[in-house]
């Protein structure tokens, strides 16, 4: 069976195995959900290589892996673009390409973007661990981040693969200017601020701090004021105006630790004594996994009913009919 | 301190916070397991995972299955049909956890953080100060003299919220500000009314009164503890803290080190809510300074 495998020549800046919707059913005994931070990039480069959009594969983050294909098959990279090499010569992002046994996949530091996807034709086959491939690297669920000479287990590919791309038009688009337009909701605990506040959030640019990872993408902006009920509430909360008694996270929300907003992304911690005034809608979670340190990011209110257009329209550009013919 | 009708939140469009209280006590954290129960019982179609935590509990759901205002209405149809049942028995595993006191690894870990905020007291001399206790060896007497409800798990795998089943051994204490950038592995921390046990190197806010040998969480699930789970405790067992000397937590942490150890769990008795109850009030009822406590 050796043949059937990728092994790590370089492991890159933690490369881990995703999978999605992730490690569903586990957060009250406090496991993350986990999977991949740019679902939409994740699921394209699925399509290429003919896996179901949501099967296990390598997420990378600002500097990619070098890879060995000990068989013949097809893999895609999608997401953000890390100058790949086959073999020391210049491959394209978003199609399926050809791979022959030996050859070397190198990926470098990515040009735009933070996170790069790799799909291999038939998906990572590394055991699931309760339901899930999905890599939570901190704390060592379900396998740890790549390591050199690590080797990656494959399944079958599908009898016949034709090659597809993805067009220009609609692939995610990683901003050049560094800004980007982030959907979010109000609530949990938009009443726990003052209305100035909460203006003032939707009017405010914040900074990506550098100190963001897999686990929270962390903010620098103006300081934030705070309505009656977190100045005046039973001291069981705790004592500073943006702690609560002890309350469940949601996915993509946006967390105010003391004076600083932290953007709960997929190994964030199931649950805290901070407030949650806003919650990012899910079709834009995959930006938060594009923005790097030093990005601008910008918030505009929606509704539920806007954000279930969004999903509507991430989840059709995500389809397999979305992929031509190169 | 339970609200009247559980109050409802939208957290995004795939989440919704409800919360039955305010304030962190049994009763309310029994009506939020309660409320847990009789949701995972009743099988509602799009509901993917489920929180329960001291006061409230977070439900995540498939929006493209069911809709917030749905599932919100069948949310407080269920809270109506347990409303005020505050009663009953229920399997409750009780876990011996042996604890070194004032532990050489947490102490050198508390004097890492006042090297950089030298204005910071000693956890343990804060948490006896803020609790009226004049000796660390009062305090350690008076922290395992209680068993702890295992009221919620979350923040990190394996990581529990223990609330003092009497209410005489109620210890509170702040949180750090800021907090710790790394704690020490097996960790007792104290924070608001709270323990926790530390089930990794993570870091934390809780003042740090100890440490334990034994793992809490595995994720090579090498104990026959973990065989089931990466972690240990589930919501409703309880623990109880033994004072251990240092003799023996290395032996202890040595037959952990060479999958030896078994951990201390009996798994055999109910909890009834009634009876507790009663003998909090029959506590509540006893002269000052009587008992466990200060």
């Amino acid at each position: 069976m050796t043949q059937h495998v990728v092994t790590v020549l370089k492991p890159g800046l933690e490369t881990t195995v995703q999978e999605l919707p992730g490690r569903v059913g586990f957060l009250e005994q406090g496991f993350p959900l986990s999977g991949p931070l740019d679902p939409w990039s994740f699921r394209l480069a699925n399509l290429l290589v003919g896996n179901h959009r949501d099967t296990a594969a390598l997420e990378c983050q600002l500097l990619g892996p070098t890879l060995r294909f000990e068989r013949d098959g097809f893999l895609a990279l999608t997401g953000a673009d890390m100058r790949a090499k086959l073999n020391g010569s210049d491959v394209p992002q978003w199609q399926t390409l050809p791979v022959n046994a030996g050859q070397v996949l190198e990926l470098g530091a990515a040009r735009t973007g933070m996170r790069g996807y790799i799909a291999v034709a038939g998906g990572i086959t590394t055991p699931p661990v309760m339901g899930s491939r999905a890599v939570f690297h901190m704390a060592r669920v379900g396998g740890v981040a790549l390591l050199e000479g690590d080797t990656l287990p494959l399944g079958t590919a599908g009898p016949d693969l034709a090659l597809k791309a993805v067009p220009e038009a609609i692939r995610p688009v990683f901003t050049a200017d560094k800004f980007w337009l982030v959907d979010a909701l109000l609530g949990p605990n938009d009443d726990w601020l003052s209305a100035e506040a909460v203006a003032m959030f939707f009017a405010s640019d914040w900074k990506v701090q550098a100190k963001s990872n897999r686990t929270g993408i962390r903010l620098s902006g103006p300081d934030f004021s705070f309505a009656h009920r977190a100045l005046h509430k039973n001291p069981d909360h705790g004592q500073d105006p943006s702690n609560i008694i002890d309350h469940g996270y949601p996915l993509g929300a946006i967390n105010l630790a003391g004076q600083t907003p932290i953007i709960l992304v997929n190994d964030a911690p199931s649950t805290g004594g901070f407030i949650n005034p806003f919650t990012v809608a899910s079709a834009e979670l995959w930006k938060l996994g594009q923005a790097r340190p030093g990005d601008t990011l910008r918030f505009r209110a929606i509704n539920r009913a806007g954000a279930a257009t969004l999903r509507l329209t991430l989840d059709r550009a995500t389809q397999a009919d979305v992929l031509t013919t190169p | 301190m339970l609200h009247d009708d559980p109050r409802l939140y939208p957290g995004g469009d795939r989440a919704i916070e409800v919360e039955l209280g305010d304030g962190m006590d049994f009763t309310l954290n029994f009506m939020v397991h309660s409320l847990a129960a009789a949701i995972r019982k009743s099988e509602i179609r799009g509901l993917e995972d489920l929180i329960p935590e001291l006061a409230s509990l977070q439900l995540n759901y498939d929006p493209d299955m069911i809709s917030y205002e749905d599932l919100g209405c069948e949310v407080l149809r269920l809270y109506d049909g347990i409303r005020g049942a505050i009663t009953g028995e229920l399997p409750s595993r009780l876990i011996t956890v042996p604890v070194l006191y004032f532990d050489p690894e947490t102490t050198n870990c508390i004097l890492d953080y006042r090297n950089k905020y030298p204005d910071k007291v000693s956890d343990p001399d804060l948490v006896a100060n803020l609790n009226g206790i004049a000796e660390r060896t009062d305090l350690a007497r008076i922290h395992a003299g209680t068993e702890y409800w295992v009221a919620a798990l979350g923040f990190w795998p394996g990581l529990c919220s223990l609330m003092p089943l009497d209410p005489r051994a109620r210890l509170v204490a702040p949180k750090y500000n800021p907090p710790r950038t790394w704690t020490p592995k097996g960790s007792i921390g104290i924070g608001g009314a709270l323990t926790c046990i530390y089930p990794d190197k993570t870091p934390g806010g809780y003042q740090l009164i100890g440490q334990t040998p034994v793992p809490t969480y595995d994720a090579a699930q090498r104990l026959p503890a973990f065989r089931d789970s990466l972690a240990l405790f589930r919501a409703g067992d309880r623990v109880r803290f033994r004072p251990i000397g240092p003799l023996e937590y290395t032996e202890i942490k040595t037959r952990v080190d060479e999958g030896q150890y078994v951990h201390d769990i009996v798994d055999y008795q109910l909890f009834s809510v009634d009876r507790y109850l009663r003998w909090t009030k029959s506590i509540a009822d006893l002269p000052a300074n009587a008992g466990v406590g200060k």
